[in-house]
């Protein structure tokens, strides 16, 4: 299957409900809004079955209340599909795909540490880049952590 | 002249120390010992441990994870030291100065004798603000003032 | 000779009071490596963050600067993510500069590897010829674009500046002579019985692995997976100009090092083959400030691999998200793999292999469960160590 409108077809046969949205953008680029419970299920048939091997990165973005999960997986390469979920913001938890995509381990700690998502099953969710010393529970990437406070808060340690 | 800091300014060891900048300037300094510049030829030599260094040349805009590091290299410096910041990230951290994990330029940490402006600063700027801070050793500068 | 890492006293077991951030921690039984734990921050500025407070213009060379060896390949993922963004497209001719910068560019990375990986094997001389000839690319930089590092090319809608007629001689006449030189030290590894000692069958990683954990550049293609940015995602001009992706199958540090010095050898051909067909024109266009609601995914191949962009726009002068996702981050997965089950002796060169950036990689953490030791080391300590007399 080489045609983004045909991968997009068999997505929605294949996770019915569970997808919510997909978009075309353009030429190698497909959109797909997933709903949470159907992550895992779309991670799997696109690695497994439609060949999308390949995650080249896991993104967090702050939409105010809710913080969004976008995985983004290649197809040998060439098609990029971004799969995004949102949770809220008050509890963010997903359920890893480490287990599907071994390469994802470092991306759900990336995300972790800047945003605060907690990724169930990830096998170690330990600080990747925060230093030593970073205030528990500030997620950087976060609106509310404005410049000023984040620098106030890291020069009185 | 005495003998110490005529040995110091003939042949003095440098200590080089990335405080987490992009390496642009990290590949000048190191371009500057390859054959077209050759920083040897001055006597300059790139040591490895601070406790043999007289100078410590430093790149990079402080990030926090660094900063300790950074002190304590420099404190297990033997006197007298000197101190060389190079490039635009070492002088302020200006690239830099909205991100939320840098300290700021070098002399936020410690006392700087030199800076060498430039992003990255060429091998030749590298070598002509070393051969400046020499000199200012040879006049009798000391460190910090 | 040594530059970039400083002398630690080694010390004894368990000193809780340094407690200072390491970027691996090894868990060693006698002198193999049994576990791996990654734990990067040194270089974690917060850059992604600074992008939502600078305007799109400003962040052009805030890309620049993620790192010093592959600034071309950010601005120009960085720059076709706002033009897809704006609904711009770069004139042909800015695009063909694109390419022959980019390939400029991983010559210059490439060759800069060369010589470390060459030094870490502990052939300081190979390491001398390599940069004293990657001076060359360097100075074909400085003429294009005015500086060495950090050449400023791409702007949103093109390139700041057009290569005259003039230069393409010279630009020629470079390429000649990096040709000779590359073909002699492609030769040079091949035979050369320090480095193939070194790196042959070390540092493994094999095809199904490769895939599994989503390595990306040299270090998947030396494990025999044909992909490459250019050719599966094509981006400026690379889907007019026929060049060969290089693979090998080797699986190992020596497999990596003859990927590198066969693309440079076909990033020369990429080059002579745009400066041939470089089509005429203007070299950009006028972008507006605004950038529509949009987002979008933006890849290129730099030197050390797939380097991915995400960006989010919300009507403003200011993004709303910008993702990178630098293609070192994305081989450390295939890296620890690698790793396990090797000798502490071949840490370094296999930490090269990947091409990572400089100074992410320079402090390791050891324990050993068995003898009950923790220690540090710098990869220059490490070296000494088990330097082969």
């Amino acid at each position: 299957m080489e045609n983004e409108n045909e991968i997009v077809e068999n997505l929605n046969k294949f996770l019915k409900e569970g997808l919510v949205k997909a978009t075309v953008p353009r030429p190698r680029r497909i959109f797909v809004y997933v709903k949470k419970d159907a992550l895992r299920d779309a991670v799997k048939h696109l690695t497994k079955d439609l060949e999308f091997k390949h995650m080249s990165t896991v993104t967090g973005v702050d939409l105010g209340e809710k913080i969004e999960v976008i995985y983004h997986l290649a197809h040998k390469g060439s098609i990029v599909a971004s799969i995004r979920l949102s949770v809220s913001k008050k509890n963010p938890s997903v359920p890893t795909v480490t287990d599907l995509v071994p390469g994802a381990v470092l991306y759900e700690r990336e995300v972790h540490d800047l945003f605060g998502v907690n990724f169930k099953g990830h096998p170690d969710l330990s600080p990747l880049m925060l230093p030593e010393g970073w205030p528990k529970g500030v997620y950087p990437l976060r609106k509310e952590h404005e410049l000023e406070r984040l620098r106030e808060m890291t020069s009185k340690k | 002249m005495n003998l110490f800091k005529w040995a110091r300014t003939k042949s003095p060891w440098i200590i080089h120390f990335n405080t987490g900048g992009c390496n642009g300037c990290d590949i000048e300094l190191v371009a500057a010992l390859t054959p077209r510049f050759d920083l040897e030829r001055f006597g300059i030599l790139l040591e490895g441990s601070p406790r043999h260094a007289d100078i410590l040349a430093v790149t990079g805009p402080v990030t926090l994870q660094v900063k300790d590091r950074l002190v304590r290299i420099y404190e297990q410096m033997p006197e007298p030291k000197h101190v060389i910041a190079i490039g635009t990230c070492a002088i302020s951290g200006a690239p830099f100065k909205e991100c939320y994990n840098v300290h700021g330029g070098i002399d936020t940490v410690l006392q700087v004798d030199a800076y060498v402006p430039g992003c990255p600063p060429k091998p030749e700027a590298i070598i002509d603000g070393i051969k400046k801070l020499i000199q200012k050793i040879e006049e009798g500068e000391e460190h910090g003032k | 000779m040594s530059y970039g890492s400083t002398i630690k006293v080694p010390f004894g077991p368990q000193h809780p009071a340094l407690k200072e951030p390491e970027n691996f921690l090894f868990e060693v039984d006698g002198e193999i490596v049994v576990d791996v734990k990654p734990r990067i921050g040194y270089n974690h500025r917060g850059i992604e963050k600074a992008f939502e407070l600078r305007t799109y213009m400003q962040n052009i060379y805030l890309a620049e600067r993620i790192c010093g060896i592959c600034s071309d390949a950010h601005t120009t993922c960085y720059t076709q993510a706002i033009e897809e963004l704006l609904g711009v497209e770069a004139p042909p001719r800015a695009k063909y500069i694109r390419v022959i910068i980019a390939e400029l560019e991983r010559i210059q990375s490439h060759a800069l590897w060369v010589g470390i990986a060459a030094h870490e094997i502990g052939f300081d001389t190979l390491f001398m010829y390599v940069w004293r000839d990657r001076e060359t690319t360097l100075d074909m930089f400085e003429m294009i674009t005015g500086n060495r590092i950090h050449y400023a090319m791409n702007t949103i809608g093109g390139v700041r500046r057009d290569i005259h007629a003039d230069m393409v001689p010279k630009i020629r006449n470079g390429l000649d002579f990096l040709e000779k030189r590359l073909r002699y030290y492609l030769n040079a590894v091949q035979t050369e019985q320090t480095i193939l000692k070194r790196a042959a069958g070390v540092g493994i990683l094999k095809s199904k692995d490769a895939v599994d954990l989503c390595a990306v550049g040299p270090t998947l293609r030396a494990s025999g997976i044909m992909n490459d940015v250019r050719v599966d995602d094509p981006y400026v001009a690379y889907d007019e100009i026929p060049f060969q992706v290089i693979v090998r199958d080797g699986c190992d540090v020596l497999a990596r090092i003859l990927v590198r010095c066969e693309e440079m050898l076909e990033s020369i051909e990429i080059m002579r083959y745009a400066l041939d067909s470089m089509p005429g024109g203007i070299v950009k266009v006028k972008a507006p400030m605004k950038v529509p609601q949009g987002e979008v995914v933006s890849r290129v191949e730099a030197p050390r691999g797939e380097l991915i962009h995400y960006a989010k726009s919300n009507g403003t002068t200011k993004p709303e998200r910008y993702k990178v996702r630098s293609p070192t981050l994305g081989n450390i997965p295939a890296l620890c793999k690698m790793l396990l089950g090797g000798y502490v002796a071949d840490i370094p060169i296999v930490l090269a292999g990947i091409d990572p950036c400089f100074a992410c990689m320079d402090r390791m953490a050891f324990v050993d469960a068995k003898k009950n030791k923790k220690w540090n080391w710098t990869m220059q300590q490490l070296r000494r160590k088990y330097a082969k007399k």
